[in-house]
């Protein structure tokens, strides 16, 4: 040995110091650090609580058994429906909407492409009721829906399960959808539509032969995301599967922790983030596979829009009533029934003592409208601070996270980092909650307890959402032209100067769409901070949930509606700060 | 080390004499040791918590009490939290849920019991251990009044498993809500009476099937009877109770609720009448939580919740003395529009034996849905 041992070694050492200082290393260990604290450590919590003696009993009640299939089974088959048609319909619907809004001269352009930005805004809860607000038939008793009153008879299968569930979860992700393929295809490189252009293709041709091939990322970005949110939604099927007894996975998880069962609350949970992470898994795989198209390069200016001709305006009739189901319905019977006395009369008798009326003892036990409410403007400085901070520190790691993978897309770290990053969505809010409390609960080495402060929300509320802002910013770094970089790295610019002066302001549109999708998810998220709020940091979701849950709806619907108002604003102030940022809007 | 480890002792023995100091308090002297605390905190399972809140504020000025309305499965799980992370946020929690918070509260130290030296002569034995119970609440069949001007459209448990019931019988998903399946469980544990009903109903002996007893063989055919499970209390309310309905259906649910008739338009009525009993009566416990940081308020709030000594309990029991709530003070009278406790048929669960009993029958329901 000793004699052989010299022999090598400057080889050894040289390969040495090449994997040690391989492009992008350094990177990638510093942001799988960074999720490893904020999702695999919670996670692994997690998991490591069913394997404990008492709990792992609840492996086999979930798996096999006699309670398995209405445990597991059934609602693993009703998650699985939901989440891939709520996918491709995703895809379809909001990829239309954003084709017609960047690519063609559909009338009221604008217009439309705000409308669709809307629905992610509205809580889903509220979408849901609203169709009960609707549809709601006599099954139950009490209340009628609006149509029911008008003497349309509702069959079940309209008013309750999964048609419902579905019908309100596409509504609702299909902006998402829209946001995230929209920001692709107003990058989309004019250089090669115009070649093909001029090489004589036509529309048809120019959307399966360039556009679709090059927003596939996005496309495939936007399917998991709307596929992971309906999987794990809990609002939806809760509200409207129940009274048909629909369980999904996400309702059977709530349901066990509720009855102290936790163990099987968590088996059911892990399965459910596994299912998924295998079904994303393979749509990833789809895009890895392929090669990269960099089609944001050092020149280029945009293409001229599609002439839809005679179909402009029965295009524009779909579009309009799209959204007109998705925004402008669902935001009326939220301030109708803000106003309204009685929920079976939306439309009589309106008054606007749930926003500005004093304390009067004979209406909801006394409640004075929002306005008196002494816990409201604190806890609407908290939320959006709350916001702020989240969509910052969300936009810092997943800018870092998504630009590792996109430049140095090889190797298992780099997959690690992409699953990781994925891994919050499929965690139904409430179970990362938990998981955090026992994570950063208690005091770790010199650092205190984060529970109840501020601190620990927002970076909860960064791990929660990190998918949107590492997916949403993927898609658009992908699409930046190394070649830039590499320019500058020639010339000896530093990481942090790249990435300021280069990938930063090309992919701040990107970043910025992310951003946004953070602040108006996290203002209005109810799961993941029902159990990490205090009593002295309230935000303003949970607030609204309280009044739901002791059937004060209209000051729920109230403060829905003060919810989706400051979303609105947060998109529109975006939008003067990086004019930019919805390219798509230009003429 | 040794040195450190006397300090703590000491610190312990210290501030367990303390403590027990302030248990033989009086609310008078309580009271200036509460107002340099200065505020008191308060997890609570009722949103009438507000209401205590201002008569408190207003009593005993210079303490912020800050209510904090939350489910007892959610305190529960807020509780055992913030004491794995070493922090107490609460002082004092008043919850229902007493088969679990027994076994994972008190059991684990998270909470402990104080009963007002004043008002422990007042209350038995049960309602001041191993909890103290502020009052008593209920889960129980309930109709629409105004729909069934004669009564109650059923006369026993049975009935809801017939025909003319199918799709016309609502309650909360037992496993959504704690005190619904501790209705069910009740239900289990009372399978002698379950069995006796049946025979009273149909005029035979029961035919157990493949069910273990009566009270499974009756969540059994329950389910099979298309029940309906809605999300919340309030959902039962509105479907029963709404006035004006022909033929509604009729449901399990909160006594109290009865409450807001007036102000919600609905007619809940209970069927107090129906055989063998018409669900449960269970107590709504206040406690300590261990360490709490107020100490001296905390122990003001509890009393102050327990009420006066006037008839109907003062100020600070006036948002529970409603038809529908029971006091445990024996020298509170019972609300004038409310049946009686004496006479009210609901069994009164006994937490131990729902805890033991209760993950059980949560599988049964499991597999029926």
């Amino acid at each position: 040995m000793a004699t052989l041992a010299p022999a090598p070694e400057p080889h050894i050492a040289q390969e040495g110091r090449r994997v040690l200082f391989r492009p992008g290393l350094v990177l990638k260990l510093v942001v799988l650090a960074i999720l490893v604290v904020l999702i695999v450590g919670p996670m692994m919590g997690t998991v490591l609580s069913t394997l404990t003696p008492t709990a792992i009993t609840a492996w086999s009640d979930v798996l096999v058994g006699r309670l398995a299939p209405n445990l597991f089974w059934w609602p693993l088959v009703n998650t699985m429906v939901i989440g891939v048609v709520c996918g491709v319909v995703c895809v379809l619907l909001g990829g239309f909407l954003a084709w017609a809004v960047v690519m063609t001269n559909i009338p009221f352009r604008m217009t439309i492409g705000v409308m669709a930005t809307l629905p992610f805004m509205i809580p889903s809860f509220a979408t849901a009721l609203a169709w009960g607000g609707l549809f709601k038939n006599d099954r139950i008793g009490g209340d009628v829906g609006w149509l029911q009153g008008m003497g349309i008879d509702i069959p079940d299968w309209l008013a309750w399960g999964m048609v419902p569930t579905l019908v309100v979860l596409i509504l609702h992700y299909f902006s998402l959808a829209f946001t995230i393929i929209a920001a692709s295809l107003a990058t989309v490189n004019s250089d090669l539509v115009e070649a093909a252009q001029i090489a004589g293709a036509k529309g048809r041709k120019i959307l399966m032969g360039i556009i679709l091939p090059v927003t596939t990322p996005a496309l495939i970005a936007a399917g998991s995301l709307c596929f992971a949110g309906a999987v794990s939604n809990f609002a939806a099927p809760a509200l409207l599967g129940l009274p048909v007894r629909m369980q999904t996975l996400s309702t059977r998880l709530f349901g066990m922790i509720e009855v102290g069962q936790t163990a099987r609350g968590f088996v059911i949970g892990i399965l459910l983030v596994l299912i998924s992470a295998l079904f994303l898994w393979l749509g990833n795989r789809a895009v890895s596979g392929r090669r990269s198209y960099a089609t944001i390069t050092g020149k280029g200016g945009r293409a001229k829009r599609f002439d839809l001709g005679t179909a402009r305006w029965p295009l524009f009739a779909v579009a309009a009533l799209i959204l007109l189901c998705a925004t402008v319905v669902p935001v009326i019977i939220l301030l109708a029934s803000s106003l309204a006395p009685s929920s079976a009369a939306l439309f009589s008798n309106w008054t606007l003592h749930y926003w500005i009326g004093e304390s009067t003892a004979n209406i909801a036990q006394g409640t004075p409208g929002i306005w008196h409410n002494p816990d409201i403007l604190w806890s609407t400085t908290v939320t959006l601070g709350l916001g702020l901070c989240v969509a910052f520190t969300g936009m810092f790691i997943g800018l870092l996270a998504s630009y590792t993978t996109a430049r140095y897309r090889s190797g298992w770290l780099s997959a690690s980092i992409v699953q990781i990053s994925f891994l919050p969505l499929l965690i139904p809010g409430i179970a990362f909650g938990a998981a955090y409390i026992a994570f950063f609960g208690a005091p770790i080495g010199p650092l205190p307890a984060l529970y109840g402060t501020f601190a620990i929300l927002v970076i909860a509320g960064t791990g929660y959402l990190l998918p949107f802002s590492v997916q949403t910013g993927r898609a658009v770094i992908q699409q930046v032209s190394g070649e830039l970089e590499e320019s500058a790295r020639l010339t000896g610019a530093s990481f942090a100067r790249r990435m300021w002066a280069i990938t930063v302001p090309l992919a701040i549109r990107g970043l910025a769409a992310g951003g946004i999708l953070i602040f108006v998810k996290i203002i209005r998220d109810l799961s993941l901070v029902v159990l990490l709020f205090t009593p002295t940091m309230p935000v303003m979701s949970v607030l609204a949930y309280r009044y739901a849950s002791e059937g004060f709806t209209q000051f729920a619907h109230a403060i829905t509606v003060l919810i989706l108002v400051l979303s609105i604003i947060a998109t529109l102030i975006s939008n003067r700060l990086q004019t930019k940022s919805q390219p798509w809007l230009k003429a | 080390m040794t040195h450190f480890k006397w300090t703590l002792a000491a610190c312990l023995m210290a501030s367990t004499a303390a403590a027990q100091d302030l248990n033989t308090m009086t609310a008078e002297d309580l009271l200036p040791m509460a107002q340099t605390e200065g505020s008191v905190i308060v997890y609570s399972f009722t949103s009438r918590i507000a209401r205590v809140e201002e008569a408190f504020e207003a009593a005993y000025p210079g303490i912020d009490m800050q209510g904090f309305d939350m489910s007892s499965t959610e305190q529960i799980a807020r509780l055992k939290a913030e004491a794995q992370a070493g922090t107490v946020n609460a002082d004092v929690v008043y919850i229902s849920d007493a088969a679990v918070v027994i076994p994972e509260l008190l059991n684990a130290g998270i909470i402990e019991t104080y009963v007002p030296p004043r008002v422990a002569g007042l209350l038995d034995a049960g309602e001041t251990s191993p909890l103290l119970a502020q009052r008593l609440s209920t889960k129980v069949l309930m109709y629409a009044e105004d729909a069934y001007p004669d009564g109650a459209p059923v006369d026993s448990l049975w009935d809801l498993t017939r025909e003319e019931w199918k799709g016309r019988v609502v309650m909360v998903d037992p496993l959504q809500r704690g005190d619904y399946l501790d209705l069910m469980t009740e239900i289990v544990l009372q399978s002698d009476a379950m069995a006796a009903a049946y025979e009273a109903e149909f005029g035979m002996p029961i035919d157990l099937g493949g069910a273990a007893n009566a009270g499974q063989k009756f969540i059994t055919d329950l389910f099979a009877n298309d029940l309906i499970l809605v999300g919340s209390t309030d959902d039962v309310n509105a479907a029963v109770g709404k006035t004006g309905q022909t033929n509604p259906p009729i449901g399990f649910t909160t006594y109290s609720d009865r409450r807001d008739n007036e102000d919600e338009g609905w007619a809940l009525q209970v069927a107090n009448d129906v055989a063998p009993a018409p669900g449960i009566i269970f107590p709504a416990v206040v406690a300590l939580a261990t360490g709490a940081k107020n100490p001296a308020a905390a122990r003001l709030t509890i009393d102050f919740l327990m009420g006066d000594d006037s008839d109907t309990g003062g100020d600070g029991f006036k948002p529970f003395y409603v038809a529908g709530d029971y006091a445990t003070r024996s020298d509170i009278v019972p609300h004038p529009d409310a049946i009686p406790l004496a006479d009210f048929n609901a069994w009164s669960i006994d937490p131990a034996k729902t805890a033991a009993a209760r993950a059980a029958v949560g599988d049964l329901v499991l597999t029926l849905q």
